[in-house]
């Protein structure tokens, strides 16, 4: 998917740009935007594997009901990042598939 | 932390009632989970032919923050990100905040929106399929662009504006159409209930012919343009609606990549024949919205199933008093409306608390009782096409509850 474009880029460059890492790429992004939309920004929509069958996840309801969008934040496993804001240096990784390892579509 | 009164939902009822409640010298604190007050007015985002001419657009993001000043400067507590989990007898709040435990207060309002109804269709768990709420709060709210070729299901109210804003904001809306018919989708695959519906929104769009068939499709008339319909006739601000097609696959490897279509009959039944697969990258599921009414659990108040409003929500007076004394409801928990009239009855709710202690008189709630009629009246969007003869039906439980002897506890 083709990245960013900002409805209102006006508003949004009044925020601060910050840098996180999200499962080892450095990204930029805006304090305190949620970090569902900075990975958006960043064309990335895949935020999760599920823990059962390995499949990939993004966000559904964007208001915090569906647990869709999780992720580790700095060590937190299971933030819902369409509600947790982005800071500063954040450290976010998927969430995985639990137990072999391999991802459903790599196996 | 002791405080008059204690509002879960910092939506449009919320922070109106909280305005009133403050003017008046009630100390008031509002609690939402969000990370900022608002609640769904700050995806709201779209031009109201109701409003006067020189400045038609409806700007809920900045309505909010007016709302909020006010509420902050008469000296109104908001705390987010906290939800409330446990409500004590007359009354005793646990929330979970890092520093505030407890809220002692007299009185409560329960304003806690709604909440969107799920609507599975095959595929709907790939990444890139999201829900109407979702496309609204990130395009209006968060300003991301949440694709670049979006086809939306399920056609309502609520999916046709969202619809509208995005294109607006520049995403490529190809069109509108019906989930695959099950016994979960229900009315939602039946051309002729949806397109009945759609005489709800005609106020919303401009368009001359769909304003033409939001006033006159009902009954035998939509039979017969349902028939033609099939060359999809309908556009809404240069968006297809395309009644007699319904998705049944959401394809897509790691993430969306397109859609499977079939057209239907004008039952709603999916024909033999053509198929079609339309290149996409993102999906809008639209299922309709639900009362959110989980916090009436914490205080045990009556609940009552109202299909009319929208669903199942606490057993209320017209002036929006629940079954638990000290107990007042506001908003989308007593039945699916716009935010105006969330505003208006959050007004009522306050005012009604008021009355109850004696603070205001009865002509000043009255007052408030015509704002929400008038609000409704004024409203671009009709969610429920029956709202008023459910709302009838409420007062009508609520007498008969009285009646049976039951008091109000
Ligand atoms: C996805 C969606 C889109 C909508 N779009 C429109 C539209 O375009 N136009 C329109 O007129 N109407 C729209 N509506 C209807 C909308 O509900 C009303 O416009 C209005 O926002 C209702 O106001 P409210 O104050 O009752 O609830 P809301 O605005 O929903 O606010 C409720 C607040 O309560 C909070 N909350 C809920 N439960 C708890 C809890 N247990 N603890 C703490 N906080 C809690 C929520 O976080 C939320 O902020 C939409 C509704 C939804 C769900
Ligand atoms: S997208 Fe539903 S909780 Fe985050």
């Amino acid at each position: 998917m083709k990245p960013v474009n900002l409805t209102n880029q006006v508003e949004v460059e009044q925020l601060k740009k910050v840098s996180f890492i999200f499962n080892g790429k450095c990204l930029t992004g805006y304090k305190g935007q949620p970090i569902a939309a900075a990975l958006f920004a960043n064309g990335i929509r895949t935020i999760r594997y599920c823990e059962v069958t390995g499949e990939p996840r993004g966000i559904f309801c964007g208001i915090g009901h569906c647990f869709e969008c999780r992720a580790t934040v700095n060590g937190i496993p299971s933030k819902r990042t369409c509600l947790t804001l982005l800071e500063e240096g954040m450290i976010v990784s998927s969430d995985k598939k639990i137990g072999s390892g391999a991802d459903f579509y790599e196996s | 932390m002791k405080v008059d009164v204690v509002i879960i939902g910092a939506g449009p009822a919320g922070i109106v009632s909280s305005i009133e409640l403050a003017k008046r010298g009630l100390k008031t604190v509002v609690i939402d989970e969000y990370f900022k007050p608002g609640g769904r007015l700050l995806g709201q985002l779209y031009e109201d032919p109701n409003l006067p001419k020189e400045n038609r657009q409806w700007n809920g993001k900045v309505i909010a923050s007016q709302l909020i000043d006010e509420a902050v400067a008469l000296g109104v507590t908001f705390i987010c990100q906290t939800t409330v989990w446990k409500i004590e007898e007359s009354f005793i709040v646990y929330i979970t905040d890092k520093d505030i435990k407890e809220i002692h207060a007299k009185s409560i309002i329960l304003a806690t929106g709604a909440l969107e109804k799920a609507l599975p269709v095959p595929g709907w768990t790939k990444v890139g399929v999201i829900s109407v709420g979702a496309a609204q709060t990130f395009t209006n709210l968060h300003n991301v662009k949440v694709g670049e070729r979006i086809l939306f299901v399920g056609i309502d109210p609520l999916s046709i504006s969202v619809a509208i804003e995005m294109k607006n904001s520049g995403i490529d809306v190809l069109g509108m159409v019906l989930p695959t018919p099950s016994t979960l989708s229900g009315f939602k695959s039946d051309p002729k209930t949806i397109l009945e519906s759609l005489a709800l929104v005609s106020n919303l769009a401009p368009n001359k012919l769909f304003r033409f068939f939001g006033k006159f499709v009902k009954g035998k008339i939509s039979s017969i343009t349902l028939s033609i319909l099939k060359y999809n006739l309908i556009k809404i601000n240069g968006i297809p609606i395309f009644l007699r097609k319904a998705v049944t696959e959401i394809n897509g490897v790691h993430e969306v990549e397109s859609v499977t279509i079939r057209e239907l009959s004008t039952k709603g039944e999916i024909m033999q024949g053509k198929v079609e697969t339309l290149v996409v990258d993102t999906v809008c599921i639209s299922g309709g919205l639900l009362p959110l009414v989980d916090s009436t659990q914490l205080v045990n108040c009556k609940l009552v199933d109202i299909p009319e409003i929208g669903g199942i929500v606490p057993l209320h007076n017209k002036y929006l008093k629940t079954t638990v004394n000290g107990v007042y409801v506001a908003g989308n928990i007593t039945g699916i409306e716009g935010a105006k009239v969330a505003m208006a009855q959050g007004k009522l709710a306050a005012l009604s608390l008021l009355n109850d202690l004696q603070l205001v008189e009865q002509a000043e709630l009255l007052e408030a009782y015509d704002l929400v009629e008038e609000a409704r009246k004024a409203s671009p969007i009709l969610f429920q096409p029956d709202i008023r003869k459910g709302r009838n039906i409420m007062q009508e439980k609520w007498e008969e509850y009285c009646a049976s002897g039951s008091v109000v506890s």
